[in-house]
């Protein structure tokens, strides 16, 4: 009777898996990196008929290259890192932050302005640095406050807020730019270049280091507080269900508003680091959208400041390696923004197959033998 | 691990030193620093340049380096730093917000020669190392103008427009000396053959802003423009005249292509004189000159070709002869009897040349009957005229 | 013998390492009723749905009049005369009936809304559906919604029903109505089946009943040779004792006393109106009335969830005798002036427990607060948490597990054994046994007994009468907002509270 049946089932359909075992979806993620390298290698020769090994070994260099490129590699990884550990708290809330870029943008102002004006006033590195620090925190964590309390109070939409608030700030810091600095190009240039007051000291002759070890800190503080604090669980159950909150009694609105506090002071922070650690000037481009790199940062490591270490170095090893393909191999950065674009339709893509399984019709069949 | 770093950072440096002796032309390598790619106008006037450079100079690709999209932040030391540790002895580049940064790499690199387009600080930072560049691209500025001024005589004749609708629009990226003394010396260049010629201009606040300048052309042009020319760099304003058919004067590169209806010509500056200049003097051993301002006579100061079809008949001759005069210093671009601010023809001018960081004027640039713009000998070369004169109006 | 309608044989699903189907074989004919019984878990629905086209079977065929089909989309089933009624209505809310009913058909020719709305109301007379076809759906009871929907199907032809817990959500009066109008489906040839857990209402009104366990079919009997007790062993797979021990109340003392409570909610409805009643230590006070009469918004006034206009709401220590108002304070607030008030929620995953945390975490729901301390103390939840899963059986590989992946019956174990671990002297549960299988239930209800042992108060609201009857000391009757009466569950009738339920509906002031 079956070999009669002419009827044909679907050539696929796909079923939801049960969880997968670790090594199993390590492996799946391998391949799919595999995949990716492959495909943008294709893609390469294609293009330009050159060696995609070469390709791949330029984007290599752009991080580890030379002992300079790792640290600033690495510069790069720790200031990711640490606006990513901000909004993480938000984004463990459901509270849509998409305002990092700016509440950076904001903080790194303030400390710009210490520095600016308290840059001949005769005080000491020893004071100035700490009034930045926390001038940079308290305007990153007004920058977001506001937003979290207009959600709170009134319920507006945090999503539209906060990013609208980016450009403010952008604009702010242009207004601010053309006040200070009146030769009308947009351009602040460094602060205290010959004082380098207000500058981070070097640590073993380098710099970033220091900044590499503040994020560092953070990311053990973020992980400790998100896991093992009372405020952490609460965030966590505030962001799971909000109903579940009301029911044991957690103040809603006074969590989504010390949780926007302490991401907008992590975000100052970052600011402060951006400025007084690294570029010492500033401009509306100073965050260069790591405030919204950020967000996929936080989430391809599903909010986990430990996996986030490896994530922000991805995706700051990929953008290396993009410019770095553009340098060695004489191409439009865009082949390399190409090949970020591959690797991680990949990785994300991968995630499909870690959840669901796909049947085909043979194997439909020999079941039902 | 952070000494081990720091112990290979100071091998590379000393690498670095021992490769500084005399130099073979084969021994020279250059990093080019772009802020943005070859989208922008501005930066593929300097690629092309330096490419240009190094096909007639026959260096291998491994002697050029080119970085693009640097920002104008610590991307820029970082970019440089890794250019020396890659064995480069000069370090260029192309945007003004790039010089604090090249600066701090210069003060860390004393072997390596860093020179920076448009910046304003090399006669003031105390390094050997560090080296301004511009050139006198207003007076191209002003020869295109001429082209301007025929194209709206040739409107005004053939009763297309009356001669009060004269009017110019003009797209500038920052309210800045640069983009100011550009715009003036196109204007002056329209008003020596169109009289009745006025000009407004809005600016982007931005480099680089496709839509942004695209809609500040169309804004201009609504408003009563009937020629429109830009300093900004990416592709908007042509292509907005283009589909508006209002005529274009473009700036650092031929737009021809982008507005075969509509563009006229376009001035720009010519690298190509200037990164010869520094790779010569670094394979022979010379100095390159602290503050450096190329013009005609050195071929940095140029124009594209002059599309016909749309030009006004007799611009070419027009041009000719005002470069001639140019050249000979029959004529000043900056002439001020030629035009008045605020009703009043200036005899004095204070202007921030020196670059100390304090905004403060100090230093007389109006002597034997003009302004005497991007004097790198006695001033600096990055432009300094930065007065608003009457015909022009900008809208804030 | 009839001609079959839809045969399957030997059906297989697998969802991950869950068999939710092994080889089911199921025949249905025209004109009977089916049952389909089954724990929850069993596979019923997948079933269904498999049927139905929602999902594709691993293995396995499907015969409709006797040919074999291959059922790809829910249209495929439509295709067929498959014709499935979910328990969620699936209906546009402003559009009228007939609207609804014609909604994403593709008639060839002019759409003419009078002549589908004259075939509706044919299909009413014909089955005896008491419906306006001009009504808009937010005007509907929820018994006129799901004649909506039955219509829906049969106006596209269906032949064969699904109906999917359909008495779920009715009074016992709308369930006599329903079962009439399937039997007159059943007379004109339809093939019906129907799944449920009342017993009571398999053994009323089908013809035969198809058992599921587990996934296999367990057998198919004629229901005139059943009775509940060799249903129920067929289901649970051995002789359960089905009977609740209730006891006396001893020395019942007032506990909690509601006052003229009156609620507006944020849509400026009035869900409660005028509600006074006493909860009493030792005892244990039922809530009957239809969904939506006002259940949710009373035990969440009481628990501090919901704000109150006026009334007052007065908890009396049992201790000193002394009286606290419990009126608009937060539950941190209710919890520090020392009042042990417990609250098993209708919503679990959603409000009572976090989905995707572990047993351990969710425990600390409770108790995360307590202490000095900004970090978290593990040590007793994870005890507690252990000590639940022993006690009450929880099925889980480990206390680590996310309560979301856990069955529902062990989801709300894990739920009441956190809300009774404190010791509560009120205990506030709304449907507890609600997609519950026959074990759990029963464990569940003799907990609550246990509770009322312990002179807690404890307020049970509840959709299925015989149970509440079984159950309660008291019953008192929610309708619109208000109460309509109450009852002594030792003296009263399905009957009786079913009048009461649907008393408010006509009798507004």
């Amino acid at each position: 009777m079956m070999e009669a049946k002419p009827k044909k089932e679907p050539l696929i359909h796909i079923t939801k898996r049960d969880v997968m075992p670790l090594w199993k979806a390590i492996l799946v993620r391998v391949i799919a990196i595999a995949i990716a390298l492959a495909v943008s290698a294709g893609l390469v020769v294609i293009l330009t008929q050159k060696n995609p090994l070469e390709i791949f070994s330029a984007m290599f260099n752009g991080s580890f290259g030379t002992p300079r490129k790792i640290l600033n590699m690495l510069q790069d990884v720790a200031m990711l890192l640490c606006i990513a550990l901000a909004v993480t708290p938000a984004f463990r809330m459901k509270f849509w932050n998409i305002g990092a870029e700016g509440q950076v943008l904001m903080g790194a102002l303030a400390s710009a302005a210490l520095m600016y004006f308290l840059g001949g006033s005769g005080l000491p590195n020893g004071v100035l640095i700490p009034m930045m620090f926390i001038g940079s925190l308290a305007v990153g964590m007004i920058w977001a406050v506001i937003p979290a309390i207009f959600k709170a109070i009134w319920n507006t939409n945090e999503t539209l807020f906060t990013l609208m608030m980016n450009y403010v700030a952008m604009q702010i810091i242009q207004i601010c730019i053309a006040s200070w600095a009146t030769s009308g190009s947009g351009v602040m240039g460094v602060i205290n270049l010959n004082t380098k007051l207000g500058w981070l000291p070097d640590l073993f002759g380098q710099k970033y280091i220091l900044n590499i070890i503040f994020v560092a800190l953070l990311t053990v503080f973020v992980f400790i507080y998100m896991k093992y604090s009372k405020q952490g669980y609460e965030i966590a159950v505030v962001g799971e269900s909000e109903n579940t909150a009301r029911y044991i009694g957690i103040n809603v609105k006074k969590v989504i508003i010390r949780t926007m506090l302490i991401s907008g002071a992590m975000c100052g922070f970052a600011g402060f680091l951006l400025v007084s650690g690294a570029s010492h000037t500033i401009t509306k481009d100073l965050a260069g959208g790591m405030g919204f790199t950020a967000i996929m940062v936080s989430w391809l490591a599903k909010f986990n400041p430990a996996i986030m270490v490896g994530t922000s170095f991805l995706l700051v090893f990929l953008d290396k390696g993009a410019s770095s393909i553009a340098m060695e191999c004489r191409l439009n950065e865009s082949v390399g923004e190409i090949i970020t674009g591959i690797i991680i339709f990949f990785i994300i893509g991968c995630e499909f197959f870690i959840r669901y399984k796909i049947n085909f019709r043979s194997s439909g069949k020999e079941a039902a033998k | 691990m952070k000494r081990i770093i720091a112990i290979i950072v100071a091998i590379i440096a000393v690498f670095a030193f021992a490769a500084c002796g005399p130099t073979e032309k084969h021994d020279v390598k250059i990093g080019v620093i772009c802020l943005h790619d070859e989208n922008s106008t501005y930066d593929a006037n300097f690629i092309n340049a330096i490419k240009a450079v190094q096909k007639s100079l026959g260096l291998s690709d491994s002697q050029v380096i080119i970085r693009t999209n640097v920002d104008e932040s610590i991307d820029c030391y970082n970019a440089a730093a890794e250019m020396v540790d890659a064995g480069c002895n000069i370090v260029f580049a192309d945007s003004f917000g790039h010089e604090d940064f090249m600066i701090q790499a210069a003060q860390e690199f004393p072997n390596v020669q860093f020179c920076h387009a448009t910046g304003t600080k090399a006669k003031t930072a105390g390094l050997s190392n560090f080296h301004n560049a511009f050139a006198s691209i207003y007076e191209g500025r002003y020869l295109a103008g001429i082209a301007a001024g025929m194209k709206l005589n040739e409107m005004i004749e053939s009763g297309k427009i009356t001669a009060d609708q004269a009017k110019i629009g003009y797209v500038g990226a920052w309210p800045y000396a640069e983009v100011k003394s550009g715009y003036t010396s196109f204007f002056l260049g329209a008003r020596s053959v169109c009289q009745s010629a006025t000009m407004k201009v809005v600016f982007t606040m931005s480099w680089f802003d496709i839509a942004k300048e695209k809609e500040s052309a169309e804004k201009l042009i609504n408003d009563g423009c009937v020629l429109i020319s830009q300093h900004a760099d990416s592709e908007g304003a042509p292509k907005a005249c283009e589909k508006a058919g209002v005529p274009n004067i473009a700036y650092n590169i031929d737009t021809g292509d982008l507005g075969p209806n509509t563009a006229i010509i376009s001035s720009k500056i010519d690298w190509e004189p200037y990164f010869k200049l520094i790779i010569d003097a670094v394979a022979n051993g010379t100095a390159i000159p602290t503050d450096y301002c190329g013009d005609f006579s050195t071929g940095s100061v140029a124009l594209t070709e002059l599309h016909e079809n749309v030009a006004a008949a007799g611009t070419k001759a027009a041009i000719e002869a005002a470069k001639a005069k140019l050249i000979s210093g029959e004529i000043k671009v900056f002439d001020t009897s030629k035009f008045t601010v605020e009703g009043k023809t200036l005899t004095e001018y204070i202007a921030d040349v020196i670059d100390n960081g304090d905004y403060v004027p100090e230093t007389n640039v109006i002597h034997d009957g003009y302004f005497d713009e991007s004097n790198a000998k006695d001033f600096r070369s990055a432009p300094y005229f930065d007065l608003t004169i009457d015909g022009i109006t900008v809208e804030q | 013998m009839e001609s079959v309608a839809i045969e399957l044989r030997g059906i297989c699903k697998r969802f991950g390492r869950i068999q939710a189907n092994n080889n089911v074989n199921l025949t249905l004919y025209h004109g009977e009723i089916l049952s389909l019984l089954g724990e929850n878990g069993s596979g019923k629905t997948t079933l269904m749905n498999m049927i139905s086209g929602i999902y594709y079977p691993d293995a396995g065929q499907i015969f409709i009049n006797g040919e074999e089909v291959v059922i790809k989309s829910p249209k495929d089933a439509f295709d067929h005369g498959i014709g499935m009624i979910h328990q969620h209505f699936k209906l546009i809310d402003v559009f009228t009936a007939t609207e609804n009913i014609v909604l994403g058909l593709e008639e060839k020719g002019r759409f003419d809304i009078k002549a589908a709305s004259k075939r509706v109301k044919e299909l009413c007379d014909r089955y005896g559906f008491i419906l306006d076809p001009d009504k808009k759906i937010y005007e509907m009871s929820v018994s006129e919604k799901q004649t909506v929907e039955i219509i829906k199907v049969l106006y596209r032809g269906a032949n064969i029903l699904i109906l999917d817990e359909p008495t779920a959500v009715l009074t016992p009066q709308e369930t006599v109505k329903l079962f009439e109008v399937m039997r007159k489906m059943k007379e004109d040839g339809k093939a019906i089946i129907i799944i449920t857990h009342k017993l009571n209402e398999v053994l009323s009104v089908s013809d035969r009943v198809t058992v599921l366990r587990k996934g296999e079919t367990i057998g198919s009997v004629n229901t005139a040779e059943a009775t509940a007790e060799s249903l129920t062993e067929m289901m649970v797979g051995k002789k359960v004792v089905l009977n609740i021990e209730r006891t006396d109340p001893d020395n019942p003392e007032d506990r909690l006393i509601i006052d003229g409570l009156n609620c507006i909610n944020r849509e400026g409805v009035q869900v409660l109106k005028d509600i006074s009643f006493t909860a009493k230590a030792g005892e244990i006070l039922g809530i009957a009335g239809i969904a939506g009469s006002g259940q949710r918004e009373l035990l969440e006034s009481i628990a501090g969830l919901q704000h109150v206009n006026t009334g007052s709401i007065v908890y009396i220590d049992p201790e000193t005798g002394k009286e606290k108002k419990l009126r608009d304070m937060t539950p941190m607030q209710i919890r520090s002036l020392g009042v042990r008030l417990s609250f098993v929620p209708e919503d679990r995953l959603g409000m009572g427990l976090v989905g995707n945390m572990d047993i351990v975490d969710n425990m600390m729901l409770r108790s995360y607060s307590k202490g000095k301390s900004a970090f978290l103390q593990k040590k007793e939840p994870t005890d507690l948490a252990q000590q639940i899963v022993d006690r009450l059986e929880v099925v889980t590989p480990n206390i680590s597990t996310p309560v979301r992946r856990l069955s529902g019956g062990n989801v709300q174990k894990v739920l009441v054994g956190r809300e009774i671990s404190s010791g509560p002297t009120v205990l506030m549960v709304a449907y507890p046994v609600r997609g519950l299988d026959i074990n759990s239930s029963y464990l569940i209800y003799n907990l609550l007994n246990k509770q009322k042992e312990n002179r807690a108060a404890v307020i049970f609201v509840g959709e299925d009468l015989d149970v509440l009857i079984a159950l309660c000391d008291r019953i008192i009757v929610l309708g619109g907002g208000r109460i309509t009466g109450e009852v002594d569950a030792r003296n009263t009738t399905k009957e009786q509270i079913g009048y009461l339920m649907t008393k408010s509906a006509g009798g507004e002031e």
